[in-house]
Protein backbone atom coordinates (compact mmCIF):
# COMPACT_ATOMS: atom_id res chain seq x y z
CA UNK A 1 0.00 0.00 0.00
CA UNK A 2 1.07 3.33 -0.53
CA UNK A 3 2.76 5.13 2.08
CA UNK A 4 0.16 7.78 2.36
CA UNK A 5 -2.49 6.32 2.01
CA UNK A 6 -0.90 3.82 5.27
CA UNK A 7 -0.48 7.47 7.04
CA UNK A 8 -4.18 8.42 6.07
CA UNK A 9 -5.43 5.48 7.11
CA UNK A 10 -3.69 5.47 10.65
CA UNK A 11 -4.85 9.15 11.50
CA UNK A 12 -8.18 7.78 10.80
CA UNK A 13 -8.24 5.38 13.14
CA UNK A 14 -6.43 7.19 15.67
CA UNK A 15 -9.22 9.99 15.65
CA UNK A 16 -11.76 7.36 15.67
CA UNK A 17 -10.45 5.71 19.00
CA UNK A 18 -9.91 9.06 20.56
CA UNK A 19 -13.74 9.84 19.32
CA UNK A 20 -13.43 12.69 17.36
CA UNK A 21 -15.47 11.19 14.89
CA UNK A 22 -16.18 13.87 12.46
CA UNK A 23 -12.17 14.54 11.76
CA UNK A 24 -12.26 10.41 11.50
CA UNK A 25 -14.84 10.72 9.14
CA UNK A 26 -13.26 13.02 6.77
CA UNK A 27 -9.63 11.16 7.02
CA UNK A 28 -11.70 7.93 5.89
CA UNK A 29 -12.79 9.62 2.96
CA UNK A 30 -9.37 11.00 1.75
CA UNK A 31 -8.61 7.53 2.27
CA UNK A 32 -10.88 6.25 -0.31
CA UNK A 33 -10.45 8.97 -2.55
CA UNK A 34 -6.89 8.22 -2.42
CA UNK A 35 -7.17 4.40 -2.71
CA UNK A 36 -9.54 5.31 -6.12
CA UNK A 37 -6.77 7.81 -7.46
CA UNK A 38 -3.80 5.34 -6.95
CA UNK A 39 -3.01 3.12 -9.78
CA UNK A 40 -0.52 0.57 -8.09
CA UNK A 41 -2.75 -1.09 -5.51
CA UNK A 42 -3.05 -4.86 -5.45
CA UNK A 43 -6.98 -5.30 -4.28
CA UNK A 44 -8.00 -1.81 -4.83
CA UNK A 45 -11.94 -2.81 -4.41
CA UNK A 46 -11.30 -4.97 -1.35
CA UNK A 47 -9.67 -2.33 0.33
CA UNK A 48 -12.01 0.35 -0.95
CA UNK A 49 -15.17 -1.46 0.75
CA UNK A 50 -13.03 -2.35 4.07
CA UNK A 51 -12.97 1.68 3.84
CA UNK A 52 -16.00 1.91 3.24
CA UNK A 53 -17.61 -0.38 6.20
CA UNK A 54 -15.32 1.80 8.66
CA UNK A 55 -16.80 5.17 6.99
CA UNK A 56 -20.35 4.06 7.60
CA UNK A 57 -19.57 2.72 10.96
CA UNK A 58 -18.41 5.75 12.05
CA UNK A 59 -21.21 7.84 10.68
CA UNK A 60 -23.11 5.25 12.89
CA UNK A 61 -21.36 6.10 16.02
CA UNK A 62 -21.31 9.88 14.98
CA UNK A 63 -25.20 9.89 14.94
CA UNK A 64 -25.72 8.05 18.12
CA UNK A 65 -23.15 10.72 19.78
CA UNK A 66 -25.30 13.31 18.24
CA UNK A 67 -28.57 12.14 19.25
CA UNK A 68 -28.22 11.09 22.66
CA UNK A 69 -29.94 12.88 25.22
CA UNK A 70 -28.36 16.34 26.62
CA UNK A 71 -30.09 15.57 30.08
CA UNK A 72 -31.09 12.07 30.98
CA UNK A 73 -32.77 11.57 34.11
CA UNK A 74 -29.91 10.70 36.57
CA UNK A 75 -29.84 8.19 39.66
CA UNK A 76 -30.71 9.89 43.20
CA UNK A 77 -27.01 9.09 43.98
CA UNK A 78 -26.19 11.62 41.15
CA UNK A 79 -29.03 13.99 42.01
CA UNK A 80 -27.45 14.28 45.52
CA UNK A 81 -24.11 15.14 44.66
CA UNK A 82 -24.94 18.02 42.21
CA UNK A 83 -27.27 19.53 45.11
CA UNK A 84 -24.23 19.08 47.58
CA UNK A 85 -21.45 20.00 44.42
CA UNK A 86 -23.30 23.47 43.26
CA UNK A 87 -24.93 25.07 46.20
CA UNK A 88 -22.58 27.46 47.25
CA UNK A 89 -24.24 28.09 50.79
CA UNK A 90 -22.52 25.57 52.99
CA UNK A 91 -23.16 26.85 56.50
CA UNK A 92 -25.86 26.05 58.85
CA UNK A 93 -27.26 29.31 59.60
CA UNK A 94 -27.94 29.08 55.17
CA UNK A 95 -29.17 25.93 55.07
CA UNK A 96 -32.34 27.18 53.35
CA UNK A 97 -30.47 28.99 51.08
CA UNK A 98 -28.14 26.09 50.15
CA UNK A 99 -30.81 23.80 49.98
CA UNK A 100 -32.09 26.79 47.23
CA UNK A 101 -29.20 26.35 45.06
CA UNK A 102 -28.58 22.81 45.20
CA UNK A 103 -32.21 22.84 43.98
CA UNK A 104 -31.44 24.98 41.27
CA UNK A 105 -28.28 23.25 39.69
CA UNK A 106 -30.33 20.26 39.68
CA UNK A 107 -32.65 21.77 37.59
CA UNK A 108 -29.92 23.73 35.29
CA UNK A 109 -28.61 20.10 34.91
CA UNK A 110 -32.05 18.95 33.82
CA UNK A 111 -32.64 16.82 36.31
CA UNK A 112 -36.29 18.69 36.54
CA UNK A 113 -38.10 15.55 38.25
CA UNK A 114 -36.06 15.55 41.39
CA UNK A 115 -35.43 19.18 41.09
CA UNK A 116 -39.67 19.57 41.93
CA UNK A 117 -39.01 17.47 44.46
CA UNK A 118 -36.11 19.35 46.16
CA UNK A 119 -38.56 22.60 45.58
CA UNK A 120 -41.37 21.28 47.08
CA UNK A 121 -39.48 20.50 50.29
CA UNK A 122 -38.59 24.21 50.52
CA UNK A 123 -41.89 25.54 50.07
CA UNK A 124 -43.28 26.06 53.61
CA UNK A 125 -39.56 27.76 54.41
CA UNK A 126 -40.10 31.49 54.98
CA UNK A 127 -36.95 32.54 53.36
CA UNK A 128 -36.80 30.87 50.20
CA UNK A 129 -40.62 29.70 49.59
CA UNK A 130 -41.23 31.95 47.52
CA UNK A 131 -38.23 31.62 45.03
CA UNK A 132 -38.87 27.98 45.09
CA UNK A 133 -42.41 27.91 43.98
CA UNK A 134 -41.29 30.38 41.04
CA UNK A 135 -38.52 27.63 40.08
CA UNK A 136 -41.15 24.88 40.36
CA UNK A 137 -42.99 26.48 37.63
CA UNK A 138 -40.22 27.28 35.71
CA UNK A 139 -39.77 23.35 35.66
CA UNK A 140 -43.20 22.60 34.60
CA UNK A 141 -42.97 25.39 31.91
CA UNK A 142 -39.43 24.22 30.24
CA UNK A 143 -41.00 20.82 30.36
CA UNK A 144 -43.51 22.05 28.41
CA UNK A 145 -46.07 21.55 31.03
CA UNK A 146 -48.18 24.29 30.84
CA UNK A 147 -51.22 22.14 32.51
CA UNK A 148 -49.11 21.02 35.45
CA UNK A 149 -48.11 24.59 36.41
CA UNK A 150 -51.59 25.71 36.25
CA UNK A 151 -53.14 23.26 38.11
CA UNK A 152 -49.91 23.95 40.57
CA UNK A 153 -50.99 27.47 40.88
CA UNK A 154 -54.61 26.83 41.12
CA UNK A 155 -53.56 24.33 44.02
CA UNK A 156 -52.08 27.43 45.96
CA UNK A 157 -54.06 29.78 45.09
CA UNK A 158 -56.82 28.25 46.50
CA UNK A 159 -55.00 27.25 49.66
CA UNK A 160 -53.03 29.53 52.14
CA UNK A 161 -50.10 28.16 51.50
CA UNK A 162 -48.41 31.98 50.70
CA UNK A 163 -49.85 35.40 51.80
CA UNK A 164 -51.97 37.47 49.36
CA UNK A 165 -48.62 39.49 49.05
CA UNK A 166 -46.26 36.19 48.13
CA UNK A 167 -49.26 34.80 46.17
CA UNK A 168 -49.14 38.40 43.92
CA UNK A 169 -45.48 37.66 43.12
CA UNK A 170 -45.75 33.85 42.09
CA UNK A 171 -48.51 34.94 40.28
CA UNK A 172 -47.10 37.44 38.20
CA UNK A 173 -44.28 35.57 37.36
CA UNK A 174 -46.24 32.66 35.70
CA UNK A 175 -48.03 35.26 33.87
CA UNK A 176 -44.40 36.49 32.29
CA UNK A 177 -43.60 32.76 31.62
CA UNK A 178 -47.00 32.22 30.07
CA UNK A 179 -46.21 35.57 28.17
CA UNK A 180 -42.57 34.69 26.78
CA UNK A 181 -43.26 31.26 25.98
CA UNK A 182 -46.42 32.63 23.78
CA UNK A 183 -43.70 35.08 22.19
CA UNK A 184 -41.50 31.83 21.73
CA UNK A 185 -43.96 29.59 20.10
CA UNK A 186 -45.10 31.99 17.47
CA UNK A 187 -41.28 32.39 16.97
CA UNK A 188 -41.49 28.61 16.62
CA UNK A 189 -37.87 28.45 18.67
CA UNK A 190 -36.54 25.57 20.16
CA UNK A 191 -37.74 23.85 22.95
CA UNK A 192 -35.56 24.58 25.82
CA UNK A 193 -35.14 28.31 27.04
CA UNK A 194 -31.51 26.96 27.72
CA UNK A 195 -29.47 29.97 28.93
CA UNK A 196 -32.39 31.72 31.19
CA UNK A 197 -30.81 32.15 34.82
CA UNK A 198 -33.13 30.65 37.40
CA UNK A 199 -34.36 32.84 40.02
CA UNK A 200 -32.35 33.21 42.68
CA UNK A 201 -33.58 34.46 45.87
CA UNK A 202 -33.99 38.10 46.47
CA UNK A 203 -32.68 38.02 49.87
CA UNK A 204 -29.33 39.72 51.18
CA UNK A 205 -26.44 38.05 51.49
CA UNK A 206 -25.58 36.91 55.97
CA UNK A 207 -22.79 39.07 56.89
CA UNK A 208 -21.60 37.66 60.21
CA UNK A 209 -17.99 40.03 60.12
CA UNK A 210 -16.76 42.76 58.33
CA UNK A 211 -13.30 43.49 58.12
CA UNK A 212 -12.52 47.61 57.26
CA UNK A 213 -9.35 48.81 55.70
CA UNK A 214 -9.57 52.82 56.93
CA UNK A 215 -7.73 55.27 54.26
CA UNK A 216 -7.22 58.17 56.47
CA UNK A 217 -7.53 59.06 60.33
CA UNK A 218 -5.51 57.41 63.35
CA UNK A 219 -6.48 53.35 61.69
CA UNK A 220 -5.24 54.64 57.65
CA UNK A 221 -3.80 51.65 56.43
CA UNK A 222 -4.87 49.28 59.14
CA UNK A 223 -7.33 46.30 58.45
CA UNK A 224 -10.07 46.43 61.28
CA UNK A 225 -11.82 43.40 61.96
CA UNK A 226 -15.23 43.28 63.62
CA UNK A 227 -18.09 41.20 64.75
CA UNK A 228 -21.67 41.85 62.59
CA UNK A 229 -24.44 42.40 65.45
CA UNK A 230 -27.04 42.82 63.57
CA UNK A 231 -28.33 42.92 59.67
CA UNK A 232 -31.37 44.13 58.13
CA UNK A 233 -31.53 43.68 54.42
CA UNK A 234 -28.31 45.85 53.55
CA UNK A 235 -27.65 47.76 56.32
CA UNK A 236 -25.46 45.96 59.07
CA UNK A 237 -24.57 46.97 62.70
CA UNK A 238 -21.61 46.91 64.44
CA UNK A 239 -20.44 47.41 68.16
CA UNK A 240 -17.48 49.82 68.12
CA UNK A 241 -16.29 49.59 72.15
CA UNK A 242 -16.43 52.98 73.94
CA UNK A 243 -12.72 52.46 74.53
CA UNK A 244 -12.01 52.77 71.12
CA UNK A 245 -12.32 56.37 70.84
CA UNK A 246 -10.25 56.58 67.13
CA UNK A 247 -12.11 54.30 65.30
CA UNK A 248 -15.72 55.94 66.84
CA UNK A 249 -14.41 59.46 65.45
CA UNK A 250 -13.55 57.43 62.00
CA UNK A 251 -16.65 56.19 61.64
CA UNK A 252 -18.79 59.29 61.22
CA UNK A 253 -22.24 59.03 59.78
CA UNK A 254 -21.41 59.69 55.74
CA UNK A 255 -18.19 58.46 56.03
CA UNK A 256 -17.53 56.13 52.94
CA UNK A 257 -16.08 52.84 53.33
CA UNK A 258 -14.13 52.14 50.10
CA UNK A 259 -12.33 48.79 51.27
CA UNK A 260 -14.70 45.98 52.80
CA UNK A 261 -14.36 42.73 53.01
CA UNK A 262 -17.92 41.22 53.94
CA UNK A 263 -17.35 38.03 56.21
CA UNK A 264 -20.99 36.14 55.03
CA UNK A 265 -20.90 32.61 56.97
CA UNK A 266 -18.75 30.39 54.31
CA UNK A 267 -17.25 33.56 52.14
CA UNK A 268 -15.82 36.87 51.66
CA UNK A 269 -17.10 39.38 49.41
CA UNK A 270 -15.14 42.87 48.57
CA UNK A 271 -17.47 45.84 48.68
CA UNK A 272 -17.94 49.17 49.69
CA UNK A 273 -20.35 50.88 52.17
CA UNK A 274 -21.23 53.91 53.98
CA UNK A 275 -21.84 54.77 57.66
CA UNK A 276 -25.59 55.48 57.91
CA UNK A 277 -26.35 55.90 61.52
CA UNK A 278 -24.38 56.23 64.66
CA UNK A 279 -25.86 55.77 68.17
CA UNK A 280 -24.52 55.52 71.79
CA UNK A 281 -25.90 52.72 73.63
CA UNK A 282 -27.67 53.94 76.95
CA UNK A 283 -29.19 50.94 78.69
CA UNK A 284 -28.03 46.95 79.23
CA UNK A 285 -24.57 45.37 79.20
CA UNK A 286 -23.09 47.51 76.24
CA UNK A 287 -23.84 50.66 77.84
CA UNK A 288 -21.41 52.85 76.64
CA UNK A 289 -20.58 51.49 73.75
CA UNK A 290 -21.68 52.78 69.72
CA UNK A 291 -23.89 50.85 67.77
CA UNK A 292 -22.85 52.19 63.87
CA UNK A 293 -25.01 50.85 61.09
CA UNK A 294 -23.25 50.88 57.37
CA UNK A 295 -25.10 50.54 54.30
CA UNK A 296 -24.16 48.31 52.04
CA UNK A 297 -23.38 49.59 48.67
CA UNK A 298 -21.60 47.15 46.62
CA UNK A 299 -20.52 43.38 47.21
CA UNK B 1 -15.13 31.71 44.16
CA UNK B 2 -13.51 29.91 47.22
CA UNK B 3 -14.98 29.22 50.49
CA UNK B 4 -12.57 30.72 53.42
CA UNK B 5 -14.02 29.11 56.60
CA UNK B 6 -12.26 31.50 59.33
CA UNK B 7 -12.83 29.59 62.21
CA UNK B 8 -11.67 26.30 61.35
CA UNK B 9 -8.77 27.88 59.00
CA UNK B 10 -9.67 26.06 56.11
CA UNK B 11 -10.08 27.02 52.38
CA UNK B 12 -11.63 24.96 49.73
CA UNK B 13 -11.34 25.77 46.58
CA UNK B 14 -12.05 25.06 42.88
CA UNK B 15 -10.27 24.47 39.66
CA UNK B 16 -11.45 23.53 36.80
CA UNK B 17 -10.36 21.18 33.56
CA UNK B 18 -11.21 23.58 30.49
CA UNK B 19 -10.83 22.44 26.78
CA UNK B 20 -12.68 21.56 23.03
CA UNK B 21 -14.22 17.82 23.25
CA UNK B 22 -12.04 15.05 23.48
CA UNK B 23 -8.33 16.85 24.10
CA UNK B 24 -7.73 14.85 27.25
CA UNK B 25 -9.56 16.92 29.98
CA UNK B 26 -11.25 13.79 31.77
CA UNK B 27 -7.30 11.68 31.25
CA UNK B 28 -5.57 14.31 33.18
CA UNK B 29 -7.91 14.18 35.94
CA UNK B 30 -7.28 10.25 35.82
CA UNK B 31 -4.05 10.20 35.91
CA UNK B 32 -3.87 12.92 39.07
CA UNK B 33 -6.51 10.22 40.63
CA UNK B 34 -4.07 7.63 40.00
CA UNK B 35 -0.52 9.51 40.91
CA UNK B 36 -1.48 11.88 43.96
CA UNK B 37 -3.32 8.77 45.90
CA UNK B 38 -2.20 10.50 49.14
CA UNK B 39 -3.78 13.92 48.36
CA UNK B 40 -7.07 12.52 46.88
CA UNK B 41 -9.84 12.88 49.34
CA UNK B 42 -12.36 10.34 48.44
CA UNK B 43 -13.23 9.14 45.13
CA UNK B 44 -13.34 10.11 41.34
CA UNK B 45 -16.58 10.68 39.97
CA UNK B 46 -17.37 10.60 36.23
CA UNK B 47 -20.75 11.28 34.79
CA UNK B 48 -20.42 9.75 31.09
CA UNK B 49 -22.91 9.41 28.35
CA UNK B 50 -22.58 6.11 26.54
CA UNK B 51 -19.92 6.72 24.54
CA UNK B 52 -17.70 7.80 27.43
CA UNK B 53 -18.01 11.08 26.79
CA UNK B 54 -18.51 13.40 29.48
CA UNK B 55 -22.14 14.44 30.20
CA UNK B 56 -22.15 16.72 33.25
CA UNK B 57 -18.72 16.93 34.75
CA UNK B 58 -15.75 14.76 36.39
CA UNK B 59 -14.91 15.68 40.05
CA UNK B 60 -11.46 14.49 41.96
CA UNK B 61 -11.51 15.99 45.54
CA UNK B 62 -7.77 16.51 46.89
CA UNK B 63 -6.41 17.89 50.18
CA UNK B 64 -3.43 19.36 49.94
CA UNK B 65 -2.48 19.51 53.71
CA UNK B 66 -1.26 23.05 55.07
CA UNK B 67 -0.39 26.07 53.57
CA UNK B 68 0.59 29.09 55.71
CA UNK B 69 -1.35 27.86 58.64
CA UNK B 70 -4.40 27.18 56.40
CA UNK B 71 -5.85 23.82 55.46
CA UNK B 72 -5.98 23.76 51.38
CA UNK B 73 -9.05 21.50 50.11
CA UNK B 74 -9.23 21.68 46.39
CA UNK B 75 -12.40 20.35 44.12
CA UNK B 76 -11.30 19.44 40.89
CA UNK B 77 -13.65 19.42 37.89
CA UNK B 78 -13.46 19.27 33.95
CA UNK B 79 -15.76 20.62 32.04
CA UNK B 80 -18.45 18.64 28.85
CA UNK B 81 -16.60 20.25 25.43
CA UNK B 82 -19.06 19.27 23.24
CA UNK B 83 -20.72 22.42 22.04
CA UNK B 84 -24.39 21.02 22.91
CA UNK B 85 -23.36 21.05 26.29
CA UNK B 86 -22.87 24.91 26.38
CA UNK B 87 -24.75 25.58 29.84
CA UNK B 88 -23.76 22.74 31.74
CA UNK B 89 -20.27 23.91 31.23
CA UNK B 90 -20.93 27.01 31.79
CA UNK B 91 -22.21 26.41 35.52
CA UNK B 92 -19.24 23.97 36.32
CA UNK B 93 -17.39 26.82 35.44
CA UNK B 94 -19.42 28.75 38.43
CA UNK B 95 -17.29 30.08 41.24
CA UNK B 96 -13.80 28.86 39.83
CA UNK B 97 -10.65 29.86 41.46
CA UNK B 98 -7.74 28.48 38.72
CA UNK B 99 -8.12 27.42 35.29
CA UNK B 100 -6.19 24.50 33.49
CA UNK B 101 -6.79 25.20 30.09
CA UNK B 102 -6.11 21.60 28.16
CA UNK B 103 -5.48 22.05 24.27
CA UNK B 104 -5.21 19.63 21.95
CA UNK B 105 -2.13 19.51 19.68
CA UNK B 106 -3.39 17.62 16.45
CA UNK B 107 -3.70 19.43 13.87
CA UNK B 108 -6.73 18.58 12.87
CA UNK B 109 -8.09 20.41 16.33
CA UNK B 110 -6.52 23.62 16.03
CA UNK B 111 -9.35 26.02 15.58
CA UNK B 112 -11.69 23.91 17.89
CA UNK B 113 -8.98 24.68 20.77
CA UNK B 114 -9.42 28.43 19.65
CA UNK B 115 -13.22 28.47 19.62
CA UNK B 116 -13.02 26.90 23.23
CA UNK B 117 -10.63 29.27 24.47
CA UNK B 118 -13.00 32.28 23.20
CA UNK B 119 -15.79 30.21 24.78
CA UNK B 120 -14.02 29.99 28.05
CA UNK B 121 -13.37 33.68 28.04
CA UNK B 122 -16.83 34.53 27.28
CA UNK B 123 -18.30 32.07 30.06
CA UNK B 124 -15.90 33.72 32.65
CA UNK B 125 -16.95 37.03 31.02
CA UNK B 126 -20.68 36.04 32.28
CA UNK B 127 -19.41 35.49 35.84
CA UNK B 128 -17.56 38.87 35.86
CA UNK B 129 -14.53 37.37 35.58
CA UNK B 130 -11.43 38.04 33.62
CA UNK B 131 -9.63 35.23 31.82
CA UNK B 132 -6.48 38.11 31.67
CA UNK B 133 -6.89 38.04 35.85
CA UNK B 134 -7.74 34.75 36.76
CA UNK B 135 -5.16 31.85 37.36
CA UNK B 136 -4.74 30.09 34.29
CA UNK B 137 -2.14 27.70 32.47
CA UNK B 138 -2.55 26.06 29.45
CA UNK B 139 -1.39 22.29 28.34
CA UNK B 140 -0.23 21.06 25.11
CA UNK B 141 -1.62 17.96 25.39
CA UNK B 142 -1.16 14.41 23.24
CA UNK B 143 2.24 15.34 22.24
CA UNK B 144 2.52 11.99 22.42
CA UNK B 145 0.92 11.31 19.22
CA UNK B 146 3.82 12.85 16.97
CA UNK B 147 6.07 9.23 17.83
CA UNK B 148 2.75 7.84 16.08
CA UNK B 149 2.97 9.87 12.92
CA UNK B 150 -0.01 11.72 13.49
CA UNK B 151 0.36 15.44 12.46
CA UNK B 152 0.80 17.89 15.36
CA UNK B 153 1.03 21.23 15.97
CA UNK B 154 4.73 22.49 17.26
CA UNK B 155 4.41 24.32 20.33
CA UNK B 156 5.64 27.79 19.04
CA UNK B 157 2.51 27.43 16.81
CA UNK B 158 0.39 26.49 19.85
CA UNK B 159 2.07 29.33 21.59
CA UNK B 160 0.80 31.59 18.85
CA UNK B 161 -2.65 30.14 18.28
CA UNK B 162 -3.45 30.44 21.96
CA UNK B 163 -1.23 32.07 24.15
CA UNK B 164 0.27 35.35 22.73
CA UNK B 165 -1.78 37.67 24.68
CA UNK B 166 -2.31 35.70 27.64
CA UNK B 167 1.46 34.98 28.06
CA UNK B 168 0.29 32.38 30.89
CA UNK B 169 2.15 29.57 31.90
CA UNK B 170 2.19 26.89 29.13
CA UNK B 171 3.09 23.20 29.60
CA UNK B 172 3.92 20.34 26.64
CA UNK B 173 2.20 17.38 27.98
CA UNK B 174 0.66 13.87 27.51
CA UNK B 175 -2.25 13.00 29.76
CA UNK B 176 -2.33 9.12 28.57
CA UNK B 177 1.64 8.92 29.72
CA UNK B 178 1.17 11.61 32.74
CA UNK B 179 4.01 13.61 31.22
CA UNK B 180 3.34 17.05 32.51
CA UNK B 181 0.50 15.93 33.73
CA UNK B 182 1.38 16.67 37.24
CA UNK B 183 3.70 20.18 36.01
CA UNK B 184 0.42 21.81 34.91
CA UNK B 185 -1.49 21.09 38.02
CA UNK B 186 1.17 22.26 40.32
CA UNK B 187 1.53 25.53 38.72
CA UNK B 188 -2.39 26.24 38.71
CA UNK B 189 -2.29 25.05 42.21
CA UNK B 190 0.58 27.86 42.79
CA UNK B 191 -1.22 30.44 41.11
CA UNK B 192 -4.33 30.21 42.43
CA UNK B 193 -2.89 29.62 46.03
CA UNK B 194 -1.42 33.48 45.40
CA UNK B 195 -4.32 34.67 44.15
CA UNK B 196 -6.10 33.38 47.34
CA UNK B 197 -3.75 34.22 49.79
CA UNK B 198 -3.72 37.67 48.11
CA UNK B 199 -8.13 37.39 48.41
CA UNK B 200 -7.80 36.06 52.09
CA UNK B 201 -4.65 37.69 53.06
CA UNK B 202 -4.64 34.98 55.71
CA UNK B 203 -2.12 34.71 58.15
CA UNK B 204 0.05 32.03 60.11
N1 LIG C 1 -2.41 9.61 22.54
C1 LIG C 1 -3.02 10.33 23.46
N2 LIG C 1 -4.34 10.21 23.64
C2 LIG C 1 -4.94 10.96 24.59
C3 LIG C 1 -4.21 11.85 25.41
N3 LIG C 1 -5.08 12.45 26.25
C4 LIG C 1 -6.30 11.95 25.97
N4 LIG C 1 -6.22 11.03 24.97
C5 LIG C 1 -7.32 10.27 24.37
O1 LIG C 1 -8.25 11.19 23.83
C6 LIG C 1 -9.57 10.72 23.99
C7 LIG C 1 -10.41 11.76 24.72
O2 LIG C 1 -9.89 11.96 26.03
P1 LIG C 1 -10.77 12.51 27.23
O3 LIG C 1 -9.88 12.62 28.41
O4 LIG C 1 -12.01 11.72 27.37
O5 LIG C 1 -11.13 13.96 26.68
P2 LIG C 1 -12.10 15.06 27.29
O6 LIG C 1 -13.27 15.11 26.39
O7 LIG C 1 -11.30 16.31 27.20
O8 LIG C 1 -12.43 14.69 28.69
C8 LIG C 1 -9.48 9.41 24.75
O9 LIG C 1 -9.55 8.38 23.82
C9 LIG C 1 -8.10 9.48 25.39
O10 LIG C 1 -7.56 8.20 25.57
C10 LIG C 1 -2.78 11.95 25.20
O11 LIG C 1 -2.07 12.71 25.84
N5 LIG C 1 -2.26 11.18 24.21
MG1 LIG D 1 -14.25 14.44 29.60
Amino acid sequence: MAINIKSLLQQAEIYRSQGLLQDAEKKYLEVATAIKNSDNIQNKNKLLKAVKKKLSAVRKDNEDVETAPTSPEMSSHVNEMIKKLFSFSHDKTNEEEAALEGAIALAKFGQFEGAITEFKKLLEKESVGVAAAKNIIRCFMTLDSIDAASTQMYEWESSDYFSAEQMEKIRSFFDEMLEKKGIKRDLAASDLPEEEEAVEDEEFLDISAVAITFDSGPHKGEQVELDVSFQSGNIISLIISSNDEHMIENLQVGVKLEDIHFYSPIAIFRGTGVVSAKTQINSGPKKGDYSVDIKIQSI
Amino acid sequence: MAIFNIKKREIECKIVYYGPGRCGKTTNLEYIFKSYKKQVEGEMVSINTEGDRTLFFDFLPMELGKIKGCEIRVQMFTVPGQVQYSSTRKLVLKGVDGIIFVADSMDVRREKNMESLKDLQKNLKEYGLNIFKIPLVLQYNKRDLAEQGIPIMSVEQMERDLNRQLKVPAFPGSAMTGKGVGKTLQECLKLTLKSLHKQFNWAE
